[in-house]
C-alpha cells in the first residue's frame, strides 16, 4: 500500500497511461456486453420465462441438431441458457452494420457529436477510479520502457478524485440534451428535456449522499477515502453509510436513466424518447454510455459503500482485516461487489414499475434532498464525537 | 522523446488557453443560439484543462462541476426552447448593437491598460501570489488543493465569501419576483 514513489520519466509516464487506460477500456467492454446478456436472462427469469436461448432455429446446423437431442429428452435444453450468449455478438454486429441515418432537417454537426459526447463523458470517468489501492503487478525488467514499474490498480490517484468522477459525469447530460434537440423532432425534445431536468435535479441528492462520506472521512482522494471508510469508522457511523448508500443508489438510476427513472426514454409516451431519430452504431453510443454509466454507478457505490476491495460492506471491514486472505484488498471482492449491483439494477427493471413525471421530481426534490441535508449533518455530527478519525 | 513530451507539457496551457478563445469566438459570431452555448460548454471545458495544466486540480473540477455541468444545462435548457427567429423579428438584437460596441471598446481599453501595465510598466516590489504563507500553512498547494482552498475560504476570507452566497441568495429571489410579476 504505502510503498515508496517511484519517480517515472514523463515517457514512462505516458505509456503506463496509456496502457492502464487500454485495460480499464477492455474491462468497459467486456463487462457492459455481459450486463445486457444478463439484463436478457434476468428479466427472462423475473417474467417467468428463459430470456434469450438460441440464435438459430432448433432445427438447421449445429445449434439446431444439439437442441434437437435436448427437446426429444423432453427438456428444454439445458445447452440453451448459455447458448443465447452468441447473441451478444448478433447485438453488436447488429448496432455496426445498420445503416447510419441523419434525419434531413436535424442540425447535423450535432446531431453527430452528441451521441460521442455522451459516451466520452461515461467513459473518462474511469480515470479516477481505482480498483485497488497500489501496485497490481510490476513489470518484469526485460519490458522495453516501463519494465521495473508497478502496474497500479487505478489509472490516476488524484486528490479530488470524487469530485473529477462527479464532475465528468455531469458532462455526459450533454450528449442526451443536445442530441435530443439536434433530432429537430418533438417526442426527442421532450425526452432530451425530461432528462436534462432529471439528471440536474438527481444530481443534487447524488452528491449529497457522497458528501456524508466524505465529511466522515476529510478526504476527496478515492483511494484514501475507500480505505477510512472500510477500516477506520466508528461503529455509529454504519447506519448512515448504510442509509446513504440506498439513497446514493436510487440517484443512480435517475442519473442513468434506469428503469423506475427512465421518464426520458419513456417508450409508451415518447416513442423512444432522446434517441428516436437515432439509428446504427450512433443509437449504440447511447446505449453503451447507458450501461457504462451504469458501471460507473456500481464502481462508486462499491467503492465507498460497500468497502470496495475490501470485502466487508459499511465499513465493517476492521473487524476482518486481520483475516489471512479475506482481510487483504482485492481487487476482485471489487468487481464481484459491482457485479452483484449491476444484478440490482437489471432485478429492479423487472420488479418496479415507471413512475409519473411529476412524482420523479417529487421523489428528488421533496423527499431526498432533505433527507440527505439531515444525513450529512448526521455524518458531521459523527465526525465531531469520533475525534479518533483521520484528518486529511 | 523526453524533451518533446516535455515541450508538449509546458505549452499544453497555450493550446488549451487558444481553445477556449475559439470556444468564446464560436460562442458570439454562431448564427444559431445552440451553437452559442455548445461554444460556451467548449470554452468552459477548455478552462478547466487549462486550471489543471496548472494542477490546481480542485479548481478544476469545481468549474467542471458549476459551470459545464450546472450553468451551461440551464442555458442549454433556456435556449433550446426560446423560439430565436421571433427575437429577430422584433429587431431586440439590432438595438443592442451601439451599446455592445460602447461596452466592447470600454473593456479593450481596460484590458489593454492592464496589459501595458504588466508588461511595459514597473513591477510591482511584492510578487502577487494567491497563497501567502499563512494561507496553506502545514499544506502541500500542489498535492491537497482542495485543503487549500478551503483553508482559504473557511478560515481567511469566511466573510467575503458568506456575503457572496448571500449575493447569490439575492439573485434568486430576484429571479423568483420577476418570473411571479410576468404570470399577472
Amino acid at each position: 500500500m504505502n510503498a515508496a514513489p517511484v519517480t517515472m520519466t514523463l515517457l514512462q509516464t505516458c505509456v503506463m497511461a496509456v496502457l492502464q487506460a487500454i485495460c480499464v477500456v477492455l474491462f468497459v467492454f467486456i463487462i457492459v456486453p455481459l450486463t445486457i446478456y444478463a439484463e436478457r436472462k434476468v428479466l427472462g427469469f423475473a417474467q417467468d420465462r428463459l430470456g434469450a436461448t438460441r440464435i438459430a432455429g432448433h432445427r438447421v446446423g449445429l445449434t439446431g441438431w444439439l437442441n434437437r437431442g435436448m427437446w426429444r429428452m423432453g427438456k428444454v435444453p439445458f445447452l440453451s441458457y448459455w447458448r443465447g450468449l452468441p447473441m451478444l455478438v448478433g447485438d453488436i454486429a447488429k448496432l455496426f452494420l445498420k445503416e447510419d441515418i441523419v434525419p434531413t432537417k436535424a442540425d447535423r454537426a450535432i446531431f453527430l457529436v452528441a451521441p460521442a459526447l455522451s459516451l466520452i463523458a461515461s467513459v473518462v470517468v474511469f480515470a479516477a477510479v481505482s480498483f485497488y489501492p497500489g501496485a497490481l503487478f510490476t513489470f518484469p525488467k526485460i519490458v522495453p520502457i516501463i519494465g521495473g514499474l508497478p502496474f497500479n490498480g487505478c489509472i490516476t490517484d488524484m486528490n479530488v478524485g470524487l469530485l473529477f468522477i462527479l464532475g465528468i459525469a455531469s458532462v455526459g447530460v450533454y450528449g442526451i440534451v443536445l442530441g435530443a434537440w439536434a433530432s429537430n423532432s418533438k417526442y426527442p425534445l421532450l425526452g432530451g428535456l425530461r432528462s436534462g431536468a432529471q439528471i440536474v435535479s438527481y444530481e443534487v441528492p447524488l452528491t449529497l449522499s457522497l458528501l456524508a462520506p466524505v465529511v466522515l472521512t476529510g478526504t476527496l482522494n478515492f483511494n484514501k477515502m475507500t480505505l477510512a471508510l472500510a477500516t477506520e469508522m466508528p461503529l455509529y457511523a454504519v447506519p448512515i453509510l448504510f442509509v446513504s448508500f440506498f439513497v446514493y443508489f436510487t440517484c443512480g438510476f435517475a442519473e442513468t436513466n434506469r428503469m423506475p427513472f427512465d421518464m426520458p426514454e419513456a417508450e409508451n409516451e415518447l416513442v423512444a424518447g432522446f434517441h428516436t431519430e437515432y439509428s446504427g452504431m450512433r443509437f449504440g453510443f447511447f446505449y453503451l454510455a447507458e450501461y457504462i454509466n451504469m458501471v460507473v454507478v456500481t464502481a462508486i457505490a462499491s467503492a465507498f459503500f460497500l468497502g470496495g476491495p475490501y470485502l466487508a460492506p459499511f465499513g465493517l471491514h476492521r473487524y476482518i482485516m486481520h483475516v489471512p486472505f479475506l482481510g487483504a484488498p482485492n481487487g476482485l471482492w471489487f468487481v464481484a461487489k459491482m457485479i452483484l449491483l449491476l444484478f440490482t439494477f437489471i432485478w429492479v427493471r423487472g420488479t418496479i414499475p415507471r413512475y409519473r413525471y411529476d412524482q420523479v421530481m417529487a421523489v428528488a426534490w421533496k423527499y431526498l434532498i432533505p433527507f440527505t441535508l439531515i444525513l450529512v449533518l448526521l455524518a458531521a455530527m459523527v465526525r465531531y464525537a469520533a475525534p479518533a478519525l483521520p484528518v486529511a | 522523446m523526453e524533451n518533446l513530451l516535455a515541450f508538449i507539457g509546458r505549452n499544453m496551457f497555450l493550446v488549451f488557453g487558444l481553445m477556449a478563445v475559439g470556444g468564446a469566438v464560436a460562442l458570439v459570431f454562431s448564427k444559431n443560439a445552440v451553437h452559442s452555448v455548445v461554444g460556451f460548454l467548449f470554452s468552459m471545458l477548455s478552462v478547466a484543462a487549462c486550471y489543471l495544466c496548472m494542477s490546481a486540480e480542485f479548481l478544476a473540477v469545481a468549474q467542471l462541476l458549476v459551470y459545464a455541468g450546472g450553468i451551461v444545462v440551464l442555458f442549454l435548457f433556456v435556449v433550446m426552447l426560446v423560439e430565436m427567429t421571433k427575437f429577430k423579428e422584433k429587431g431586440l438584437f439590432q438595438v443592442q448593437t451601439p451599446y455592445a460596441v460602447a461596452a466592447v471598446i470600454l473593456g479593450a481599453v481596460a484590458f489593454i491598460g492592464v496589459f501595458w501595465s504588466t508588461w511595459f510598466g514597473p513591477s510591482a516590489a511584492v510578487p502577487l501570489t494567491l497563497s501567502s504563507p499563512e494561507l496553506a500553512e502545514g499544506l502541500n498547494v500542489a498535492s491537497q488543493n482542495a485543503e487549500a482552498v478551503s483553508r482559504g475560504l473557511f478560515a481567511g476570507y469566511l466573510l467575503p465569501f458568506e456575503i457572496l452566497s448571500v449575493i447569490l441568495l439575492v439573485a434568486l429571489v430576484g429571479a423568483v419576483t420577476l418570473a411571479k410579476k410576468e404570470r399577472n
